[in-house]
């Protein structure tokens, strides 16, 4: 930086087109929020079936009451998509732990080779959407509870395996050190000097993917497998909007229920 | 008691657990109804469905322009719920932080109410709901990822906005400012980088969902794979799949690096 001096007009030229820049990216965004009004409210939506105010409101004064006739037949749904998250869940757990032990760092076997191959296993779970997984696993092993509990497994791996390897790079090494000293292989390694330092923030994140699960387990019958998805895809296609009210307050319910409870196991676990 | 007795009695103990903890499950399977022999044989099975129907991947299809319209409608739809969606949620956060909302009875709990009940219905049902009130379309799409940005940027920011440092905020009232100014000059340039930070991360995961709205009738990359699936085209799934992959991935890379960018920039 010899030689160059930054003056007080220099420094407010440099403020200046910075402050330029940003003005013209903030023009830009309002620019496509302009096109996009455009594109969805003018070009695509048809106002003619939609109507007048007054019909859209008709529309949903259908959706207020409840359907107090379905409600039994609506308890076993909710605890079958209770079991589904959880065992889910619990799939999922079992699925990432090879997946993060190939993804961590500085215990994967063949260096970049299986660091890669697990990074890329946890970016293509998490981002095919759960949906997605349940048509697929609809397709391969048919309808029933079994291929959401799949689907929700295979969509919990990217996640667990992700916060797993990470606590398993941050891990403190010299319980490690100690262990390899003493003489300890490398499964010893991982079951004495790394899962008890990981262990409490894993079990919080499977907590709170388990909380995630019940929401996503609530719709995946709306593809074929079981559950509230199920129940609700049934209501809405008898046209019974009051039905589809009542599920969705089950379903809410349901979701507040594992909330509170995730809230309450991981303060105590902290 | 001698440790040895001891060890024996947790091992049992353990056992007695482990054993339960099987049962159990065991229990949950006969309830829902699977067969372990399908359980076990699910991974084959989802393999051969991938190597034998999914495999010879259509890409063309994907790159037609209709398709690739169709992604564009889906980054609209995305971009235009995320403005409002956060416009909205920004007003009930700030009713929603327990500790500045300006009416501790009434407003903080409408606040909290209106965050956990769009957090709790999944986007999709939001999105058959839209569908049956204002119809096929962008619209029912744009409204669905509306609700869903409230419930996910409202819960993260009103979180955000409880963690505020509240002396400076009590410094400020003080002084003698009304609401809106403690809010401008005490609560707000604390949580400037949060909230674009948060505002990167829920376009991220809001245009995550915008690819898969369509499948119940919103427009956007779902419609075609509602389509293709219909249709049992299996080799046009597969390409629209892994178009949405490379699609979200690339989404993702960018959200972080822009996060990256701006929490390098206020340090």
């Amino acid at each position: 930086m010899s030689g160059y001096q930054l003056t007080i007009d220099d420094y407010s030229k440099q403020n200046s087109s910075k402050i330029l820049k940003k003005i013209i990216f903030y023009i830009l965004l309002i620019i496509i929020i302009f096109l996009s009004v455009y594109f969805i409210i003018i070009l695509d939506t048809d106002w003619h079936r939609i109507g007048s105010g007054a019909s859209i409101l008709k529309q949903l004064s259908y959706f207020i009451g409840l359907d107090l006739k379905i409600m039994p037949h609506l308890i076993l749904p909710a605890f079958e998509t209770f079991l589904m998250a959880c065992l889910g869940t619990m799939l999922g757990l079992i699925l990432s732990l090879p997946v993060a032990w190939l993804g961590a760092k500085n215990v994967t076997p063949l260096g970049a080779v299986s660091f890669g191959f697990a990074r890329m296993l946890m970016t293509i779970s998490r981002s095919v959407h759960e949906i997605i997984w349940a048509l697929i696993f609809v397709g391969a092993v048919g309808l029933g509870a079994l291929p959401g509990i799949l689907a929700l497994a295979f969509r919990s791996v990217g996640f667990i395996s992700k916060i797993i390897s990470e606590n398993i790079e941050g891990a403190d090494k010299k319980p490690i050190e100690a262990i390899k000293a003493a003489g300890g292989s490398g499964f010893d390694v991982m079951y004495y000097g790394i899962i008890p330092q990981i262990l409490p923030t894993v079990i919080g994140t499977i907590i709170f993917e388990w909380d995630i699960n019940i929401r996503r387990s609530a719709v995946m019958g709306l593809v074929g497998a079981g559950g509230l998805g199920l129940a609700f895809f049934r209501q809405m296609h008898m046209s019974n909007y009051p039905g589809v009210t009542t599920v969705i307050l089950f379903i809410v319910g349901l979701i507040v229920i594992g909330e509170i409870l995730s809230h309450y196991l991981r303060k105590k676990i902290i | 008691m001698n440790n040895n007795e001891i060890y024996k009695r947790n091992n049992a103990k353990n056992f007695i657990y482990i054993s339960l903890f099987f049962f159990i499950i065991y229990l949950c399977f006969l309830y829902l109804g699977i067969d372990f022999e399908r359980f076990f044989s699910a991974l084959g099975r989802f393999g051969s469905l991938i190597a034998n129907r999914y495999y010879p991947v259509e890409i063309p299809y994907v790159l037609e322009p209709g398709y690739l319209g169709s992604i564009l409608d889906s980054i609209q739809m995305g971009y235009l719920g995320l403005v409002i969606g956060v416009i909205i949620a920004s007003v009930l956060a700030y009713f929603a932080a327990s500790n500045i909302t300006p009416s501790k009875k009434i407003g903080y709990w409408i606040g909290k109410f209106f965050i956990i009940f769009s957090r709790s219905i999944h986007e999709t049902i939001w999105t058959i709901l839209f569908v049956t009130i204002v119809g096929f379309g962008m619209l029912a799409g744009t409204m669905a990822l509306t609700m869903y940005c409230i419930g996910f940027f409202g819960k993260l920011f009103s979180e955000e906005l409880e963690n505020v440092d509240m002396k400076l905020v009590e410094t400020i009232r003080s002084n003698g400012a009304n609401e809106i100014q403690v809010f401008a000059f005490g609560v707000w340039p604390q949580v400037k980088t949060a909230f674009t930070g948060i505002l990167i991360y829920t376009w991220d995961v809001c245009f995550r969902a915008s690819t898969i709205i369509g499948f119940f009738g919103a427009g956007g990359m779902g419609w075609y794979l509602k389509r293709n699936v219909l249709q049992l085209e299996y080799a046009r799934t597969s390409a629209i799949i892994l178009s949405i992959i490379v699609l979200v991935i690339f989404s993702e890379a960018l959200s972080a690096y822009m996060r990256d960018k701006i929490y390098k920039e206020t340090q």
